[in-house]
This record gives C-alpha cells, structure tokens and sequence, in this order.
C-alpha cells in the first residue's frame, strides 16, 4: 500500500492530540493492502497537522494529502473558514472529512454541497474516525480497482473483476498463485497485473513450459555453465536467478516433465539450486505464479502432475473466463486495442455477429481481428467483414494447424507415438458415443478397420464383447491391407506418413465386421 | 434575548460543545496510550477545562 499523507486540520491542541493518537490506533480494514511498518493501523502513515486557516491553504497547495479532516470553526473569531478549505480539498482530489460541533442541518448540506466525502459530529472519535476510515479505503479500492479493469485487465465481468481483486488483495504477499483458464483468456496480463501490484524490486520472468524439451526447460530455468552441454559455449543465468525478488512465471505447467517438477519442487522449497553443468548453488529468491489451461485434477489423476509440486504452486487459484463466458466485455476490450489507433465503429448487424461468435481464442482472438479491423478499409464496420474476418482466424480443417498446442505438448512429452494412439482414442470414443456404442456404425463413420477399433477399445479399456457372426473378409488393400494382415498397425502407418493425421477419416475402408 | 445576545448564546453552546467533545474524546482515549502520551493528554484536559471555565466566565461576564 502507497504511504498516506493526511492533513488534520483543527485549532484545538487537544483535539489535534486526540487526532493523532486516534489515527494511529485506527485499524485498518480487512483486505486492505498494508505497508509492512504500518500493517493493521494507519500508524506507518504520515499525519500532518494545520492549527489555522492559512497554514492549511498553504498546506493544501503545496504539499500532497489522501485525505483531510477539517474543522469548520478555526479559532475564537473565524468566520467558518473551514467551508473554504473544503473546496481547495476536493479541487486537490483529496477525501475530505468535516470534524465539527457545528453539526446542524445548514452546516451538514452546505459541507455536503462544497463536495466534502464525510462529515461528523466531535466527540466520539474512537468509534467515528473508524468509519470514516472504513469508507475512504472503501472508495479508494475501488476507485484503483476501477481504473485497473478500465487500463489494465478490461473486463466488466464481475466474477473476473472478484477474481482479479481476490488476485490483487494477495499480490503483496509470497503465496503462490495459481492462473486457471483457457488460451488467450489473460492468464499473463494477470500474472504481470499481480507482479506490478507485489511491489517486489525484482524482474517478471515468464517461461512457457511447453516450448521446451525437457531438457531445454533445465537450462531455461536452472541456467548453465560454460562447456555443460554441446552448444553451452557461455555460462547463462536462468529464469530462476533473473527472477531473484521477483517473479517466476510458469506458463502452461501441465507440459513440464515429473522430472523436471521434481527439480523445480526443490528449487521453489530451497530457493537454492544448481546450474546445468555447475556444482556451486545459486540462491534465489521468487515469488511463483503458474499457469495452464489443462484441467488440474485430471493432471494430477493421469499422474502427469505431482501432488507436492501442485500443492506448493497453488497457494491461491484463480480462474479466468473464456472471452464466449463473458461477451460484455468484447467492445470495451476493442474500444482498449484501438486506443492508439483507428477508432471503430459497429453496424447493429456487425455487432450482433461479434456477440453471437463464440470465440475459441478468446481474447487474444479478438486483439487479431481487433488488428485487421484496424488495418481495413472500413471505419464503420460491417457484419460482412466481420464474418469474412473471423473466417480467416479459423484454422481450416485438414491444415497443418489442426493439432492442438495441447496435443502438441503431449507428443513432446510422450512422444508423437503416444500422442497419436491418444487421438485415435479419443475420436473412437466420441465415434462411439454419438452411436450409442454401435461398433459397426462407428467404424463405418469414421471410415476405420475394426483392427484399428479393436486396438482402440483396448487401449480405452472398453470389455470387448465376442462377436456372435462374422462375415468373410473381403480383400482389402492399400493401408487397411497392412494393417489387417497385422504386418503394421494403423498408427503405426500413419506414423510412418503413409497417411496423415488430419486424413484419418479419409481412409477407405474394405473391411466389413459385424460385432 | 436580543439578536446579539442569541448569537453570543450560540457562540457560547458551540465552544462549550467543542471543548467537551475534545474532553470526552480524550478521556476515551486515555486506556488504551502509553503512560507518555497520557500524561500529555491529561495536561492539555487540564488547560482545556480551565479555558472552559473561563469562555463560562466570559459570558456570564457579558
């Protein structure tokens, strides 16, 4: 929390005495973020005191003040000069609080009209200054919460605002941070958001976890030492190091290797560990704030998550909305991407087929049409570009682009083997489904043998049921005749490029089975 | 009672009210400081006490 300065201004020495002792005791509320010194009181803040009228305007115009208890009556002969410095406050920006015994009616509505925030009767300031304090934090969060969703994360969500400000009401502590939530919904504008908000003097480090081998993601994070490895032709610090009072970002901690969680677990326990290649520890201290956009528990079940790593990065999880769970925002968050640039504008027609897309990308889907709509011809923009725009940020079927940057990361880690076996089981599942378990329609639909069914369900673990008849084979040939004959398996052939993998259900099938 | 002797009446009930409110502020106050600042408190009660003995005396003057 920034260092309040507050202006008291009271010509009573004894009121000035109870002022201070009673701000200094004054708790703070809960959920405000404190200053170490001045945690749970106002006592680490600064408390400024004007005895009269021109001290105060002198105070008021040159010094800085958050906020201002004023005095309507400053000594014996003053004319109410209080009234005065109300406005000077206010012109300031400054949470201006009317102290006074001077709490009649045509007191209160003119305070109340020069623009003061607070007004209260003296003599009860142990219960009163509370309060007051209460609202001013009140506003004040609010205020910054506001201009952080209108600057920084743009939403008008209020379940994303809650979770960004449960964020924030944590930044300034060590505790892990756990970002849940599809691709493009924000989780590293959230992760900076909670960095810039820690008031930690280090750097954000960010890795993306899935963009490395095993082995690269070693050096990234750990660094390494000259000669380590082929191609170490420099000692290099790692992520870890950079990161020294700072922050760690993991990005997409589902693709990291068990191996690897077990050398980070460590690492984050110890704030100690060893280069690649070096025998001397590095000592680092990091706050971590992971990442992904993979459902945890089933990690955590496919026993592709530790369980002690998981419960050390997950000391708070929040969870991020796909830009389709709240369409609200996709204008304010266009209004935000062409600040700097074109402004547009929105056909009825346009804006309807904006709000009825249903966003796969989220929200960095729409920073790319945000992009082209800029660079276009139209200021104004039509539903036709919309659409014709949105097409165009569609992979096509049957593209290179047809692999998940989740199957992706899975054939890095299990290999493309694996990887492929995983996606013939899971459209073999949905085959399945759709056709209440009918194998023949199912093999029939998606074009496969029974063999590759068969080899399928028993990787899914599905009983398989003896057939009852079975109708002569009939000769088959090209990829089904090696894989009939057993000499290789559908995977296996299309792993070997004799088809591809977005052409699996292009493969002619001759095989007729009855189970 | 003539208009100045309401307004003199009303400056009256307004620095009696202040100097009380002051009083029973600080007297709130006094259990929970430390011995220093409650001593300096009940110095500053004392000079408060005899200012409103003297605005009293004041008016009963005029």
């Amino acid at each position: 929390m920034d260092k309040l300065n507050t202006l008291v201004i009271e010509d009573d020495p004894l009121f000035r005495k109870v002022m201070a002792s009673t701000l200094g005791l004054c708790e703070a509320p809960a959920g405000a973020r404190s200053s170490a010194k001045g945690a749970g009181t106002l006592a680490g803040h600064a408390i400024d005191f004007a005895e009269n009228a021109a001290v105060a305007k002198e105070k008021l115009e040159k010094d800085h003040y958050d906020l201002c208890f004023i005095d309507l009556k400053l000594g014996d002969r003053d004319n109410y000069s209080g009234l005065k410095l109300i406005a000077l406050a206010r012109s300031k920006g400054i949470y201006s609080v009317v102290m006074s015994s001077h709490d009649t009616e045509p007191f209160i509505q003119k305070a109340y009209e020069l623009g003061c925030d607070d007004f209260y009767a003296k003599g009860n300031e142990d219960n009163n200054v509370s309060q007051v304090l209460a609202r001013f934090w009140q506003k004040r969060e609010k205020s910054k919460e506001e201009n952080i969703f209108k600057e920084r994360f743009i939403t008008e969500d209020s379940a994303t605002k809650l979770a960004i400000g449960e964020a924030l009401k944590y930044a300034p502590s060590d505790l892990p941070i756990l970002i849940l939530g599809p691709s493009g919904a924000g989780k590293t504008s959230l992760a900076r958001l909670v960095h810039d908000f820690s008031r930690r003097k280090g750097e954000f480090v960010a890795i993306n976890c899935s963009a490395y081998t095993e082995d690269l993601l070693e050096a990234e994070l750990f660094g390494y030492k000259k000669g380590a490895f082929t191609g170490a032709n420099e000692t290099r610090k790692g992520k870890l190091l950079l990161a020294d009072r700072g922050t760690l970002f993991l990005d997409e901690i589902g693709a990291m290797s068990l191996k690897m969680q077990t050398k980070l677990l460590k690492a984050i326990e110890e704030k100690t560990f060893y280069p690649v290649g070096s025998d001397i520890p590095e000592t680092s201290s990091f706050r971590v704030i992971s990442a992904t956009l993979e459902d945890l528990q089933c990690l955590i079940n496919e026993g592709r998550l530790r369980f002690d790593f998981f419960q050390r990065i997950h000391g708070l999880t929040i969870r991020l909305k796909p830009l389709s769970e709240r369409k609200d925002d996709i204008f304010p968050l266009i209004s935000f991407f062409t600040k700097q640039g074109r402004r547009l504008s929105f056909t009825q027609e346009a804006k309807t087929e904006l709000l009825g897309y249903n966003w796969p990308g989220s929200v960095r889907e729409l920073k790319k049409l945000a992009d082209l709509l800029m660079a276009g011809e139209e200021g104004r923009v039509q539903a036709e570009t919309v659409k014709r725009l949105l097409n165009s940020l569609r992979p096509e079927e049957g593209a290179s682009g047809f692999a998940t940057d989740e199957q992706y990361r899975f054939a890095l880690r299990q290999g493309l083997n694996e990887a492929v076996d995983r996606f013939i089981d899971g459209i073999v599942e949905t085959g399945l489904k759709a056709h209440n378990n009918r194998k023949y329609a199912t093999m029939r639909d998606l074009g496969i043998s029974s063999r590759m069914l068969y080899d399928s369900l028993k990787r899914l673990n599905v009983p398989l049921r003896k057939s009852t008849r079975r109708k002569p084979p009939v000769p088959i040939t090209s990829i089904d005749t090696a894989t009939a004959t057993g000499r290789i398996s559908v995977p296996e052939a299309l792993r070997s490029g004799t088809a591809a993998i977005s052409n699996v259900n292009s493969i002619e099938v001759k095989e007729e089975v009855v189970a | 009672m003539t208009a100045n002797q309401t307004e003199i009446l009303e400056q009256l009930i307004h620095d009696v009210n202040s100097k009380c409110a002051s009083l029973k502020s600080a007297a709130a106050l006094l259990k929970n400081v430390s011995d220093q600042e409650r001593r300096e408190l009940l110095e500053l009660m004392a000079q408060q006490a005899e200012k409103l003995t003297k605005v009293i005396a004041a008016y009963k003057d005029q």
